[in-house]
């Protein structure tokens, strides 16, 4: 899955070079020692046989082994201990990726392609101990021109002297990108274990094995993202589009994401279009001419072949005429058309009416959220325009019981209500739009009570379109109707407030501080003197006297009684 | 399961605390083209272009209030033509010339918000519009420099909005409308205060939308706190699932034999692109892992993943380079892929609502859809609730599922 063309080598120039130079420097040593003595082909010794013979008894070599093992300082093997670790390391990582074959998510950053590698050679390599190097190390120590030193991960390397400063460096600069790397080195160690991994660590390196395409795919789209985030410039639609499968409409064109290209594929568009509607029209007058054409021609040959038949010309325009009927007909449906207008205009004028009145109250509404912004406070307290009624409302809350109009004398003047509480008498108050005028017709609740919302259950203004049943309480206003106390009814004079139990009630409930009233002509002002013929059931028992007698009057004057039904008095 | 049943009885109680009846507002005009709806020419071409011929129910009632300036609430069944509604209503109000951010979309995934700004920009490529996509897991320097770009609508998830309000980057002060998609999740425990916290940014008496397929009861009382006097196009529970989907389930005894039923249906969920819901992200793990182990070929999604990562997987099923995703309820709402036709709950959801919306990520506008429910033996009671409560039916899968899709 993982090819080796997917991984990039990343080098400069200048090894290359170096490279060579290198390759050519070895080439001419080697042609040097071909010269030398020792190496001509006669004086071959194969030297592994003195090798062997080194090795061959078992016992000395174990010995020279702890010797030399006791001679190294803690220096030495300390050293020799941390490279240990790191060819264990090393070897670990080793099998991981050789394991994993490519899916491993380290597999992107080595060289070493592991995926074939594992195809041709599915032996594992052969591990070889610390020691070795060591003792391999010194087999080129005469030429003095050549030294060696041990790398960061524990590897012996020889090098030219001249070069040692360049590879100590290189070194130092692996030691750093390795502490670097110490994490993930640490996770493979971790995942290293037989049993399934958990999920969450399992999670990228299943990604991974998404196919290539999709991987080529991504790298475009994380491209165009960099691309978009990288300058300010305007985005659109074909910008986001990531290669999405969608259908669009059958005009969906698609624009380039290049910002000057895109706006001349706009000014293209717009001008075809242009010249589309230009065209239709054109098309369509010349239909037309040509319809008309044509009709002209039916005509001329019908003419002729009446001509022909020696019938007279047919009437032209014949069309035109229309019959009495016709005319009355169409005289009707216009004035049905005109008085239809006519309601449907009246209609409209009473909704916009309406929806203005709404239109207001839902601007005077101030929601619970919006209650301690910048300028709402403020503006209930300004623009919060009180319905007559309210006024009224507010009104008598304030007022002392005690100064309340009288209960039973309320009949003849200014404090009557009707059922709608618009008040009788004053033609003002009539004459001004209520509240229920412009509610429409039982849909809608009330006018929110914005300065107490926590009293009514269901908060603010609620313009639901339920049907349910709204009745407006108006908490201080005590209705006209209110039966009047029958002690009263044959009293002249009614000074039978205090007596009245519901008066006497709403003094025990009222709870405010007694505020002297405002000083004003209706407090202060003379006070209309109370006749008896305002009081409604007095005034009615008086009519009826009259009337009684009037009508025994006029029964009297149309036949004498007799005498001994006359109660008079001379 | 005891927690499913408790969110299934939730609902009643709350029913008992108030007894007003949310209805469709009376007067809503219907348009039935969008010819007729007097909207921008620009904005017309937008929206033939991406697609649409003839405005979708909502879309003929809402569309107009919203562009009117009301508070509106608009309910209606997934895959209707939501979003483009109130999209289409914020490119007609827009002013193209005040390079300043005049709406604000705020919904409750990063996906949801991604797609929502992609179809502001598909319907108003003619007018010019910009519109930025402000979500959380994205780099804070990137976000502030595309706000200060000047941008004319922002769609985002709400914490990453609030931070940029706060920190004045997205100044508040020209916007007229706020728009709340998936509102009843937007408006749920987990996102309410952070939703009440953008809003006392907001200017007084803003226009507030709010877009749902699912409005239940208890959000619709609570809307006279941010809205005034709202339009209401709502819908009835019982019309509320799609004819065009159809309802399955298949009862396994055990749980591993869900597995199973999976791997025998995979062929059917490649036919188009298919969904898989798992109640938890470390379950759509687990099957994620299990499937691939198994050689089927799915990706996965949930809300751990690095965000990098979340935008890979939805670029790849979108582009239709995988067909079968894995994922938790972060899918949920209002993702729209038009080739999936195939939704599986793997898991039965926790709520009726995301029942609906769940399934609803098939069938998109006026598609064919299937869902298909594992029930083990406990579970088809909470499906035969879910039945009831929408007036709808579900099945015992057929064999020929296949021919449905």
């Amino acid at each position: 899955m993982n090819d080796g063309g997917s991984k990039k080598i990343l080098f400069n120039k200048s090894t290359l070079f170096s490279l060579k130079a290198e390759l050519l420097r070895k080439q001419e040593e080697v042609n040097e020692k071909r010269r030398l003595p020792q190496h001509k082909l006669e004086n071959f010794k194969p030297p592994v046989k003195e090798k062997k013979q080194e090795k061959d008894p078992d016992a000395p070599y174990k010995k020279t082994f702890k010797d030399s093992l006791k001679a190294v300082d803690t220096e030495e093997l300390e050293a020799c201990r941390k490279a240990k670790a790191a060819l264990e390391r090393k070897a670990e990582l080793y099998e991981h990726l050789s394991d994993s074959a490519g899916n491993s998510q380290l597999a992107g950053r080595f060289l070493v392609d592991f995926n074939t590698k594992k195809q041709q050679e599915p032996e594992k390599a052969v591990e070889e101990e610390p020691e070795v190097y060591q003792n391999d190390s010194s087999f080129s120590q005469d030429d003095d021109e050549w030294t060696e030193f041990t790398d960061c991960l524990g590897r012996t390397r020889k090098c030219h002297k001249s070069d040692l400063d360049m590879y100590r460096k290189r070194d130092a600069a692996l030691l750093k990108s390795m502490s670097k790397d110490k994490n993930p080195s640490q996770d493979i160690e971790e995942t290293k274990p037989e049993e399934p991994e958990p999920p969450v660590k399992e999670k990228p390196l299943l990604v991974q094995t998404t196919n290539d395409y999709l991987q080529s795919l991504r790298e475009k789209w994380e491209q165009k993202e960099k691309e978009l985030l990288g300058k300010d410039k305007d985005i659109h639609y074909q910008d986001l589009l990531f290669d999405e499968a969608r259908i669009h409409g059958v005009g969906y064109y698609s624009f380039s994401t290049d910002e000057t290209e895109r706006k001349k594929q706009m000014e293209e568009l717009i001008k075809q279009r242009e010249e589309t509607l230009k065209a239709q029209k054109e098309t369509e007058e010349i239909r037309k001419k040509r319809d008309e054409l044509i009709a002209a021609r039916v005509a001329a040959a019908r003419a002729r072949q009446r001509a022909r038949a020696g019938l007279p010309p047919e009437e032209p325009a014949k069309e035109n005429q229309k019959d009495f009927t016709t005319c009355l007909l169409e005289f009707l449906t216009q004035q049905r058309n005109e008085a239809d207008a006519k309601a449907k205009e009246e209609e409209n004028r009473i909704k916009a009416e309406q929806e203005k009145e709404r239109q207001r109250l839902r601007e005077a509404y101030v929601r619970e959220w919006d209650i301690g912004k910048e300028g709402v406070e403020s503006k209930i307290k300004k623009f919060r325009e009180m319905t007559q009624e309210e006024y009224v409302e507010q009104q008598r809350d304030k007022r002392i019981n005690e100064f309340a109009p009288p209960q039973a004398s309320t009949s003849g003047n200014a404090n009557v209500f009707d059922d709608k509480g618009n008040m009788i008498g004053d033609k003002e108050a009539n004459a001004t739009k209520t509240w229920a005028d412009v509610r429409p017709k039982a849909k809608t609740p009330p006018p929110p009570e914005i300065g107490d919302l926590s009293e009514i259950p269901q908060k603010g203004l609620y313009f639901s379109t339920a049907k349910k049943n709204d009745n407006f309480k108006y908490k201080n206003f005590v209705r006209a109707q209110e039966p009047t106390p029958i002690i009263n009814e044959l009293e002249d004079t009614d000074d039978s407030v205090p007596n009245n139990p519901r008066i006497e009630k709403r003094k025990h409930e009222s709870e405010g501080v007694a505020i002297p009233p405002p000083p004003t002509f209706e407090y202060y002002g003379p006070t209309i003197k109370q006749t008896k013929y305002d009081k409604p059931f007095e005034s009615d028992i008086r009519e009826a006297y009259s009337q009684g007698a009037k009508s025994l009057e006029n029964k009297s004057k149309g036949k004498q009684l007799p005498k001994h039904y006359d109660f008079t008095f001379d | 399961m005891t927690s499913s049943e408790v969110s299934y009885n939730r609902k009643i109680i709350t029913e008992d605390l108030s007894n007003v009846e949310f209805d469709t507002s009376e007067d809503v005009e219907v348009i039935p083209t969008f010819d007729s709806m007097g909207l921008r020419d620009e904005l017309l071409r937008g929206i033939y272009t991406y697609g649409f011929e003839k405005p979708s129910a909502i879309q003929q009632r809402s569309i107009l209030p919203i562009v009117k300036g009301r508070d509106v609430i608009a309910q209606a069944q997934s895959g209707t033509g939501k979003t483009a509604t109130f999209s289409i209503s914020i490119l007609q109000s827009l002013d193209t010339t005040l390079r300043e951010t005049q709406v604000l979309v705020l919904s409750p995934t990063r996906e949801l918000a991604t797609q929502i700004q992609k179809v502001i920009l598909a319907l108003g490529d003619f007018m010019n519009v910009q519109c930025h996509a402000c979500i959380g897991g994205t780099n804070l320097g990137e976000d502030i420099r595309k706000l200060d770009y000047g941008q004319h609508v922002v769609s985002g998830t709400p914490g990453r909005v609030f931070d940029m309000i706060r920190r004045r980057v997205l100044r508040t002060r020209s916007i007229k409308m706020l728009v709340l998609d998936e509102a009843d999740e937007m408006l749920n425990k987990g996102f309410k205060e952070q939703i009440y916290d953008v809003y006392r940014y907001l200017p007084p008496a803003t226009q507030v939308v709010l877009i749902s397929a699912t409005l239940p009861h208890e959000i619709l009382e609570m809307t006279s706190k941010f809205m005034t006097d709202p339009i209401r196009i709502l819908v009835k529970r019982d019309e509320l699932t799609l004819e065009g989907i159809k309802q399955f389930f298949v009862a396994v005894e055990r749980e591993e034999w869900k597995f199973d039923t999976l791997c025998d249906l995979y062929d059917t969920l490649t036919i188009t692109q298919a969904v898989i819901f798992c109640n938890t992200k470390r379950k759509v793990d687990w099957l994620t892992q299990k499937m691939q182990e198994a050689n089927f070929t799915v990706s996965s999604m949930h809300g751990d993943m690095p965000q990098k990562e979340r935008d890979n997987i939805m670029k790849e099923f979108r582009s239709g380079q995988s067909r079968v995703l894995i994922t938790t309820d972060v899918w949920a709402r209002g993702i729209d892929v038009q080739q999936v036709s195939l939704v599986i709950n793997y898991d039965l959801p926790n709520n009726r609502e995301l029942y609906i919306h769940r399934i609803g990520r098939s069938g998109r506008f006026g598609r064919k859809g299937v869902a298909i429910n594992f029930v083990k033996s406990d579970d088809i009671r909470i499906l035969r609730d879910i039945e009831q409560y929408y007036s709808t039916q579900i099945d015992e899968m057929p064999m020929n599922v296949a021919d449905l899709i």
